[in-house]
């Protein structure tokens, strides 16, 4: 109880700032004295890769002469980051990065600050509504964006054109593409073509459940089997696809930016960046929509200094240090501020991922219900992988599957 | 008659070869994994999957990337610290089996039933049950962070050992128990009778003790993961191998992960070299009347 008082004492402290705007507290007498603790991937820490943390969490200490920072380093990457804040949110750290599936992991934990006033503000201005809208829970803003978290199509491009890209069939026909069929994180985007939705339009309403079944879920299950006995079809399990790529068995893969440096190894010159193609569903061309999240800077409610945690987390996410990590790392920017950057608009996966998160994507719904949905999915995948959903039970399975989504027990 | 003979000779001989085959297949299939790991490790082409059976190209990039590319994984310091934490634990809890075992078999107290009943209750739950507790428990005495970590990882391996006295008990209670009765005529204290009589006799179970004692913190994910938390520089080799496996890592991770798993293997492998002989030292008796 004492720990909830605590903490609802932090929150309230927290808005009660951040809404006054006020810049900070106890700064009698010279410079205050800041204790902050960051934690980051690996990566962002090693010298190898320029120390970007470091390097920025420096140049934020040039900006405010008036605090007297020391910062205290720790690793967590970001899909781990959540279980450790909420884990014991008074030991970790003030400011630290996040994939924001994970988000409510942290809220449920009351872990997470909420940022207003003019900090809210400033992270509507630099962000697109997509992207904002993956860091809102309940009306309110949790992080700041500082890259988008999405897949898209990387392909061969002595085999396809740029036309032939723009559809599934065409390039099945021109050379073998590999696509993760038993992962569910990729399996949906055939579901979404064909207008399937989770929990509602725009993936916030928890009431309006999964609604992958009826007659339209039936016919892209149908679909996914004929594709599965395509000959130029692979499915892309425990790294069969890149792989593929490496023997130059499989021309066209679906993956993020975490595999570029890869598959640019691999292809050279050759590699092709695109969105999503559509698909051919019963004469109708459908697009594909792939699941779009993004990684964003949160700020613990635990934190002694709100105010400096705040600040830090807007400086992490600016266009400056998004610029500074997309140097460095090739951290896809999002920053609504660097759409005009040269240098950024000339490279392949920023253009791709930037199309694939403007046009052929959806939010990746972070309502805790969304929980349920993943193992149902993946079932579907390898029901199909191994035979046994058929044509003739695939209406069925697919209701199965929709009644999976939609219900809390574990099935 | 002689045909008989012959006639149970070739049956015999059916049936043993029929025996071999099935042993043959077994240990295929189980030698097999081992067999793949340790030909991963030397494979020459990058990524987590491959068509063929044997590697293509061999190489030991896999091995000096481990100990040269230390600035995302530090594979050296996670093994230094894997080691440091295995051996005291080791010391501690192969201690604190034999000394509670000892007690549990020689001497008579009131509590000595009760203990081993709750012992043995305690023993039914997984002992990540209270790992959260631990690490709270650990935070309030202040062992969270930096090096004290390793402390509490060895406390959180050695702690609760004692609980695990049954088959050291088992044994114990084997060695008869006038040999303690002669040497404590002879002047002997209890403690003496333990280290001077009891643990020279039972050398195969001290081995056992102290392998299964090395290995328990050697191998252990979940209380690393949850005590290091954020501080990489403390992180043992299995969460330095789980790391290897994100889908950041694992396309250009994934040979030197293999890598690692032999190398984590060979300190556990000389510890039983080492200690095998006496397990045929203490088995050929050394109690004679």
């Amino acid at each position: 109880m004492k720990q909830g008082w605590k903490r609802a004492a932090a929150l309230v402290c927290l808005l009660a700032l951040v809404l006054a705007g006020c810049s900070g507290l106890g700064e009698s007498g010279g410079r205050e004295k800041v204790r902050l603790m960051v934690w980051s991937p690996t990566e962002d820490q090693s010298k190898d890769s320029g120390m970007w943390l470091q390097t920025c969490c420096e140049r934020f200490a040039e900006l405010h002469p008036e605090w007297d920072i020391t910062f205290v380093y720790g690793i967590a990457d970001e899909p781990g980051a959540a279980g450790s804040v909420s884990q014991d949110p008074e030991a970790s750290a003030d400011v630290f990065m996040f994939a924001n599936d994970t988000l409510t992991t942290m809220t449920d934990a009351k872990a997470l600050s909420k940022f207003g006033g003019k900090y809210a503000e400033e992270i509507r201005r630099t962000n697109s509504e997509t992207l904002l809208s993956s860091v809102v829970l309940d009306g309110e803003i949790y992080g700041v964006p500082f890259t988008s978290n999405t897949w898209y199509m990387y392909y061969d491009k002595s085999v396809f054109s740029e036309e032939d890209v723009k559809s599934l069939e065409a390039m099945l026909e021109k050379g073998v593409v590999s696509f993760p069929l038993t992962n569910s994180w990729y399996l949906p985007a055939f579901y979404f073509g064909n207008g399937c939705t989770l929990f509602g339009e725009n993936g916030t309403e928890e009431a309006q459940g999964a609604q992958f079944g009826g007659e339209a879920g039936a016919e892209v299950t149908e679909y996914l089997i004929g594709l599965a006995q395509n000959p130029n079809f692979r499915i892309d399990a425990d790294g069969s696809g890149i792989a593929g790529m490496r023997d130059g068995s499989i021309s066209a893969m679906f993956t993020g930016s975490w595999d570029a440096a890869a598959i640019q190894e691999i292809l050279g010159d050759n590699m092709g960046v695109a969105a999503l193609p559509t698909f051919n569903l019963n004469g109708e061309e459908k697009q594909m929509y792939s699941y779009l999240g993004s990684k964003a800077i949160g700020v613990n409610t635990s934190s002694d200094y709100m105010v400096q945690a705040v600040e830090l987390a807007l400086y992490l996410g600016s266009a400056e240090a998004q610029l500074l990590h997309f140097e460095l790392r090739n951290v896809i920017p999002c920053s609504t501020d660097l759409l005009e950057n040269e240098e950024i608009m000339s490279n392949p996966v920023v253009m791709a991922q930037n199309d694939t998160a403007a046009r052929t994507s959806v939010l990746q719904p972070i309502v805790s219900q969304m929980g349920n949905c993943w193992t149902p999915v993946e079932n579907m995948g390898k029901g199909i992988r191994n035979g046994s959903v058929t044509l003739d039970n695939a209406a069925e399975q697919t209701e199965a599957m929709n009644d999976a989504m939609n219900s809390d027990g574990i099935s | 008659m002689e045909q008989k003979k012959l006639g149970m000779k070739a049956a015999r001989r059916r049936s043993n070869i029929a025996v071999h085959i099935v042993l043959a297949i077994l240990a295929a299939v189980w030698v097999f994994p081992v067999l793949w790991v340790v030909m991963t490790s030397f494979r020459g082409e990058r990524g987590s999957y491959v068509s063929t059976f044997f590697p293509q190209t061999l190489t030991i990039d896999n091995y000096t990337r481990l100990f040269t590319d230390t600035t995302i994984l530090n594979f050296p310091q996670m093994f230094t610290n894997t080691l440091i934490i295995s051996i005291f634990s080791c010391i501690l809890s192969a201690f604190f089996v034999l000394s509670a075992a000892y007690c549990l078999s020689r001497l008579r107290f009131k509590m000595r039933r009760p203990f081993m009943n709750m012992a043995m209750i305690l023993g039914l739950f997984p002992g990540f049950m209270s790992m959260i507790a631990v690490y709270f428990i650990l935070k309030a005495v202040g062992l969270t962070e930096g090096s004290l970590i390793r402390l509490a990882l060895i406390l959180c391996y050695s702690g609760g050992a004692a609980l695990g006295f049954q088959i050291a008990k088992g044994f114990f209670d084997t060695t008869p128990f006038a040999i303690d009765e002669a040497a404590m005529i002879d002047g002997c204290t209890r403690w003496q009778v333990f280290t001077r009589i009891t643990l020279p006799l039972s050398k195969p179970l001290i081995v056992y003790t102290v392998l299964t004692a090395f290995m328990g913190p050697w191998v252990d994910f979940i209380f690393a993961k949850v005590i290091c938390r954020a501080n990489a520089d403390q992180y043992t080799v299995a969460i330095g191998l789980w790391r290897m496996l994100e889908k950041e890592y694992i396309d250009s991770w994934y040979t030197s992960f293999a890598a690692g798993a032999v190398l984590i293997s060979i300190p556990i492998a000389l510890l039983f070299l080492k200690l095998q002989k006496y397990y045929v030292d203490g088995m050929s008796g050394a109690v004679k009347g």
